[in-house]
């Protein structure tokens, strides 16, 4: 028993005592084009609504806050662990419109639009269809098993959001500036995944120490320039 | 009227007249040429425009069906059918979907309606948005034409399937803008304009001028005496009693107006730039023709002036007609200076022989007014008097005695004294002279001599008593040379005086009844008298032969000294 408890002791000790993984994601251009779409709200009679211009503010911070960072691999030590996510239906559109949560995790998808949603996946990793509803109501999803899943709404092509389960319990966003941490990791080499809708799966490997955070970059020029066609010209 | 203006009214009118018409008829063969091409254009540039018109809605109904495909506006559909509680929320979604829709092709209107045609949404565009539409008073076509707000639509529809079976209608329309033809056009419904670019006409006049057309074809019509062209524009023509009908209406004259005022200007200012031209032409061609005309007639003119004939230089003139008329002129001239010549020659024959005649009567006077004649016309000579004096005198010597005929031979012929009786009727004979030949006429210059042959220079002559110079010149020669031949010649009483004793019987009364300077000048001739060749008396045909040669007054004649008791 008290060896037990003191194992138990040593296993918590051991994880709090695990070092942060710090990193930056780097990412020198526009990877994906957004539109403003109206506000569901404003569909009615006598109000109207500009549409189709490219959504304000810095579009490189979009991109690095676009980035899904987790630990795909690693010692003994990659577990999971459950929480519970949102994505709202507000103003036609997923917020947020990428979660990024453990297997086994749970997300919410309350509709606050005046409007129908109808919110669906047909992703390997966990297809659903929430069905109709109207404003006010809420469809609850587990996803079990890791993977990249894509979330639409039958009522709306220009809705999409994205779920990425991780195998492990470290799992984050990236913020604005690109930086990231996963906290409290075991020593051990590890694999970390950055993961960009556009810019696809990017693997390093981390070895974290007795003592000591460990840092690691990604870079997220996944094309070259030239490659780069717009779409309308084809 | 004159023949210069009448050759240049006759070359210039016609012309002008020729000229006026052909270019009104070559401008409004032009015009009408221009008109015609123009209304080509504009009709070929208006069936473009119903071929493009036509191109573009099928296209959009191309695209249309693509759209009525669009899964998620089905989905949608699904929705506002199968959802009835919160039915406002779900027609939100499907109006929320069309303005996506609207937005992204670009239309102002779109609807979407029931299998059975009841509409179920509807948004419109609104400045900068969208905007939801009250089904209720919605009454749309499939086809055709729409007002909402005063704002005119024009729609066109397509069936949006599900499983092969129609379940919605989609329709959708832009906002009807007449102008985007680039042609003016014109909008009718039910006969009645709706829409029309012609700001100056009134719809009344349109809707009665393209109540003529026929719904298809292309038709020219007149509204305010102007041109318009009209072609049915696309196929949005609706069917039935609720139509539409869409057309274009072009003046034709107005497009041609510019073009036509130019050509009008350049017509007028080349017309009167020719009529000008003409106008010179007329003028010089006039006056070239006219010229020798006028030339003859004034030269006809100043003949008439001074009583002569002249000829005309020959081949003065280029012109053929004119040198034939001067011929003929010069010919008539010559020939009535023939004739006048001939008349005259006849004339003084007769004269002469009258004063033969006259001097026959006695054998003592025949040859008297011959030599008369002859010694006048010398001393005249002497005294450098003109050619035509000469002949005056020569003529008027002649005839000096031709009054004796009203004198009886007893009288004349009287031996010896005469009584004063006898004397005053011989004084008689130079007035009886002056009234036979007052009335012949061409013998007025004669009068003189005749009558006043016997004045003295100092006033105590016969018949009038005339003194000095009152007396002519001619008449104061004749009667030195008449004194002379009398005195000279013989008489049956006694033999004539010599030459010298009668030149100083002369002298003697010279300057009281002879005019001295005759007199002197006279003596300055010396004796003219040949030495008698001939004696006694002559017959009457050498008298008319002497006569006949008196056209060289000069020539010597052999003279029988007679003489005339009275002179």
């Amino acid at each position: 028993m008290w060896f037990r408890l003191a194992s138990c002791v040593l296993v918590t000790s051991a994880l709090l005592a695990g070092a942060d993984i710090r990193g930056t994601i780097a990412i020198e251009r526009k990877l994906t084009r957004r539109n403003v779409t109206a506000s569901a709200g404003m569909y009615q009679r006598g109000s109207t609504v500009e549409l189709g211009a490219d959504s304000e503010g810095d579009a490189l911070a979009f991109e690095r806050s676009h980035v899904a960072v987790y630990i795909e691999s690693g010692p003994n030590s990659v577990v999971s662990s459950i929480v519970k996510a949102s994505i709202e239906q507000r103003d036609r559109r997923f917020v947020p419109d990428l979660v990024v949560i453990p297997a086994g995790s749970s997300v919410s998808f309350p509709n606050f639009d005046p409007i129908f949603h109808n919110v669906f996946s047909l992703s390997k990793a966990k297809s659903f269809d929430l069905g109709n509803y109207p404003q006010g109501q809420n469809r609850i999803v587990t996803f079990s098993s890791p993977g990249v899943v894509a979330v639409y709404c039958h009522l709306h092509s220009n809705m999409a959001a994205t779920v990425v389960v991780a195998p492990s319990r470290w799992a984050v966003r990236a913020d604005g500036n690109g930086l990231f941490t996963l906290k409290d990791v075991p020593a051990g080499t590890y694999t970390v995944v950055a993961w960009h809708k556009a810019a696809g799966t990017f693997r390093k490997t981390v070895t974290i120490g007795e003592k000591g955070d460990a840092e690691i970059s990604f870079t997220l020029p996944y094309i070259d320039s030239t490659d780069i066609k717009p779409v309308a010209h084809r | 009227m004159r023949f210069a203006t009448r050759t240049f009214l006759s070359s210039f009118v016609p012309l002008a007249v020729l000229l006026v018409i052909s270019f009104w008829a070559v401008r409004a063969a032009v015009i009408a040429t221009v008109r015609d091409s123009l209304r080509a254009a504009v009709r070929d540039k208006q069936l473009a425009l119903a071929r493009e018109q036509t191109r573009q809605e099928t296209r959009d109904r191309k695209l249309l069906q693509g759209v009525a495909e669009n899964p998620t506006l089905k989905a949608g559909l699904q929705l506002l059918a199968l959802e009835h509680k919160v039915k406002d929320q779900a027609r939100n979604t499907v109006e929320d979907q069309l303005s996506e829709i609207c937005d992204s092709l670009n239309f102002d209107f779109i609807m979407v309606s029931g299998a059975r045609g009841e509409p179920l949404a509807a948004v419109i565009r609104e400045a900068g948005g969208f905007a939801p539409l009250s089904l209720i008073r919605l009454h749309t076509p499939e086809q055709g034409f729409f007002s909402v707000d005063d704002r005119l639509y024009e729609v066109t529809s397509v069936p949006m399937h599900e499983a092969g079976a129609q379940v919605a209608t989609l329709t959708v329309g832009g906002r009807f803008d007449i102008s985007r033809f680039g042609v003016p056009a014109v909008l009718l419904h039910k006969g009645a304009v709706i829409e029309a670019q012609m700001r100056d006409l009134a719809p009344a006049q349109i809707e009665k001028a393209l109540a003529t057309c026929t719904l298809s074809a292309d038709c020219e019509l007149r509204i305010q005496d102007e041109t318009y062209l009209s072609l049915p524009l696309g196929q949005t023509a609706g069917v039935g009693g609720d139509s539409y009908i869409l057309r274009s209406l072009q003046n034709v004259d107005a497009a041609s107006a510019p073009l036509q005022a130019v050509l009008r200007k350049l017509f007028l200012i080349t017309g009167l730039i020719a009529i000008a031209a003409m106008l010179a032409i007329s003028a010089l061609s006039s006056r070239s023709i006219a010229r020798p005309l006028a030339d003859v007639a004034a030269h006809l003119r100043s003949s008439a002036a001074t009583g002569e004939l002249p000829e005309f230089r020959e081949n003065q003139s280029v012109v053929q007609e004119i040198r034939d008329l001067t011929q003929g002129f010069n010919h008539a001239a010559k020939a009535v200076q023939e004739s006048r010549e001939r008349l005259t020659r006849a004339y003084v024959q007769f004269v002469g022989s009258l004063a033969q005649a006259l001097d026959a009567r006695d054998a003592y006077t025949a040859g008297h007014s011959r030599r008369v004649s002859e010694l006048s016309c010398a001393i005249a000579k002497a005294m450098n008097i003109s050619e035509q004096d000469l002949e005056t005198i020569r003529i008027g010597a002649l005839l000096h005695d031709l009054g004796k005929i009203g004198i009886s031979d007893l009288v004349l012929q009287k031996p010896g004294r005469l009584t004063q009786e006898e004397t005053d009727l011989i004084r008689q004979h130079p007035v009886i002279g002056k009234r036979i030949l007052e009335n012949v006429q061409g013998l007025e210059a004669y009068l003189g001599i005749v009558e006043l042959h016997h004045e003295n220079w100092n006033g105590t002559g016969y018949p009038r008593g005339l003194k000095g110079e009152e007396t002519p010149l001619h008449a104061r020669i004749v009667k030195v040379a008449d004194a002379y031949d009398a005195m000279t010649s013989d008489r049956p009483y006694r033999r004539g005086k010599s030459h010298a004793e009668a030149l100083a019987v002369l002298r003697s009364v010279s300057g009281s009844e002879m005019d001295s300077s005759v007199v002197e000048a006279f003596a300055l001739l010396g004796d003219l008298r040949q030495p008698a060749a001939l004696e006694g008396t002559q017959s009457l045909r050498s008298l008319s032969q002497a006569v006949r040669r008196d056209a060289a007054p000069q020539a010597a004649e052999p003279v029988t000294v007679l003489e005339s008791e009275a002179s």
